[in-house]
């Protein structure tokens, strides 16, 4: 047996409670790929994150992230988190701010950002492409989202990594009230390889300027998502495609969650080159050791 | 922020860490208010989540409160089990009497402790499983269900708090093997839940598996309340092997898991449910 250092962290939260869970493993050495599958199925979290010794030039450390089922390349809550507790682990120092980051997905800088007590941190997501919109989508994507009163911008598929079909609402409250149509965006989400239905609302919220609820409806399942770090992220370069960005200097805060009993604040910023760094803050809930054999 | 709490994440119905059915067990929640108990459990994500507080009856040796992510529960018997084991670890009580008296939403609940190779197994009593009038579904009472030959008792929807249909099958090859059409177990009455069991081949092992999609669990890992109403159901029809009064459980093994459930039926033909219990993490919450 041996221990290893856990932690179980709340991203994208300014409280305990308010965002997306992650469980952390900050010194992850010993052990293998089924061990971790076995370690991320058992804790039950949306995701958990294994940390290792850097083996690339220029990387801060290296991570391994897995979901229940299976390892994922890319995901922006996890690598947010797992920033959170390698700097309270001490495991490393930002050089001019930044982190980077090494995994499956490349070598990814996270900005680290300090005012007082309170500490942002935020990825670079890689860079999303448009897929397409309804204008060319036609009826069966209008059909699979009449339970949304639709806003200006058409619906649009983009594509981070993952695809996810982004549709604005009318405003803020009929947002919150949508009922989602569950057969109809697994359906839409199988048909168009994408993980479901990002549905967001431009608005004037007490801190923030985007609401948002991401509906997942494909192989990864079938609920809500309390905090969507990757999701957002191709909002946002949608959002500055279509020139529609809100806020000040390419940068908004997102309010997602609330529907689902979480209240999480993402901070999206679309730099002077275009890329998209999604971001938030993260509060230690669990401070331990896992014993696992 | 208040003061950090003890807590733990343990392994319930684990021969060994991660076999089991995990539970968080949050210690010294004087303090907690129901909304915080709540939102914690949600949280956590796991099937259930207790929180430890001084005992309100005598002679009770502490009091819990179990929550799951969506609501509280009167009683469970894997979290049962699992704080039983975390009030020994805790020193809260020693056990040493063979027994311990735990306090829940339910009333006052025994619970029996063994010592076996340096190991704690706790074991609580079932509520008494009733055999419901409720008739089959035709598809349940086929020869064959889901590409598997029954076994020789009747389908039974049983009663031990949560309801349960209970389906023998031919073999424990044929429980493993199984893959069945969930959104017709969805649309059971009583819930929507079915366990299946078969005796493995030297006749030692009950071979379980539990799908609940009625309740949004497709298929758990470890059930102390289906296992307690299998083993009222195999007592009432004279189906334990040799006469015997215990036997042990596995479940959970096509889902990645390997769990091991205990039974025992004492004289007055009251289960017992019991396991192994590993404290897999141990650490402080912040919340």
């Amino acid at each position: 047996m041996a221990l290893r250092p856990y932690v179980l962290v709340d991203v994208f939260a300014d409280r305990p409670g308010a965002g997306n869970p992650l469980a952390v493993l900050p010194d992850a050495r010993g052990l293998d790929d089924a061990a971790m599958q076995a370690i991320a199925r058992w804790t039950r979290l949306p995701e958990t994150t294994f940390v290792f010794p850097p083996t690339r030039p220029g990387a801060s450390y290296a991570i391994r992230m897995f979901s229940p089922r299976r390892e994922v390349p890319f995901a922006g809550h996890p690598s947010v988190g797992t920033a959170h507790v390698v700097l309270e682990a001490g495991l490393a120092q930002p050089q001019d701010g930044l982190l980077v980051q090494e995994g499956i997905a490349g070598l990814l800088p996270l900005r680290v950002d300090q005012a007082g007590d309170a500490r942002t941190i935020a990825i670079r997501t890689p860079r999303a492409q448009l897929v397409e919109t309804a204008d060319a989508g036609g009826s069966r994507l209008l059909e699979a989202l009449d339970w949304l009163p639709l806003g200006q911008l058409p619906p649009a598929l983009m594509d981070g990594g993952r695809r996810w079909w982004l549709a604005e609402a009318v405003d803020e409250a009929s947002l919150r009230a949508a009922q989602p149509d569950w057969e109809a965006i697994s359906g839409l989400a199988r048909a168009t390889g994408s993980m479901g239905v990002l549905a967001y609302a431009r608005c004037h919220g007490r801190d923030y300027q985007v609401a948002a609820r991401a509906f997942v409806g494909g192989a990864a399942g079938m609920f809500e998502d309390a905090a969507s770090g990757a999701a957002n992220a191709t909002l946002a370069a949608w959002l500055a495609l279509r020139d529609a960005l809100p806020g000040k200097g390419g940068r908004y805060r997102v309010s997602q969650g609330r529907e689902v009993g979480h209240d999480a604040r993402l901070d999206m910023h679309v730099d002077a080159e275009g890329e998209v760094w999604s971001g938030g803050q993260v509060v230690s809930v669990v401070r331990g050791q896992i014993d696992w054999p | 922020m208040s003061q950090p709490r003890r807590f733990l994440q343990v392994d319930v119905f684990a021969p060994r860490p991660g076999a089991g059915n995990p539970l968080a067990v949050v210690h010294d929640a004087a303090g907690m208010d129901d909304a915080a108990m709540q939102a914690f459990a949600r949280w956590t994500n796991l099937s259930e989540t207790v929180f430890f507080l001084p005992p309100a009856s005598a002679g009770a040796d502490y009091r819990i409160r179990i929550f799951t992510p969506r609501m509280e529960l009167p009683f469970a018997g894997h979290p049962s089990v699992g704080a039983a084991w975390a009030a020994l670890d805790a020193g809260i009580a020693d056990g040493a009497s063979g027994q311990l008296l735990q306090e829940c939403a339910a009333g006052l609940l025994p619970v029996r402790i063994s010592r076996r190779a340096g190991l704690l197994l706790p074991a609580v009593r079932s509520p008494r499983a009733r055999a419901q009038a409720q008739p089959a579904p035709d598809w349940l009472r086929a020869p064959r269900v889901f590409d598997a030959g029954r076994g020789a008792l009747a389908p039974q929807l049983w009663d031990n708090g949560p309801q349960w249909w209970l389906l023998e099958l031919e073999s424990a090859a044929a429980v493993r093997a199984l893959q069945p059409d969930l959104a017709r177990i969805e649309a059971l009455p009583g819930g929507g839940k079915l366990a299946v069991f078969a005796w493995d081949p030297a006749g030692q092992v009950l071979v379980v598996r539990a799908f609940a999609p009625g309740v949004g669990i497709p298929e758990d890992p470890a059930t102390g309340s289906v296992n307690a109403s299998i083993a009222a159901c195999l007592h009432q029809a004279g189906r334990l092997p040799g006469g015997r009064s215990h036997y042990r459980a596995s479940q959970g093994r096509e889902i990645g898991r390997d769990a091991v459930l205990e039974l025992e039926i004492d004289g007055e033909g009251e289960v017992w449910v019991g396991g192994q219990v590993h404290a897999v993490i141990r650490g402080a919450v912040d919340w």
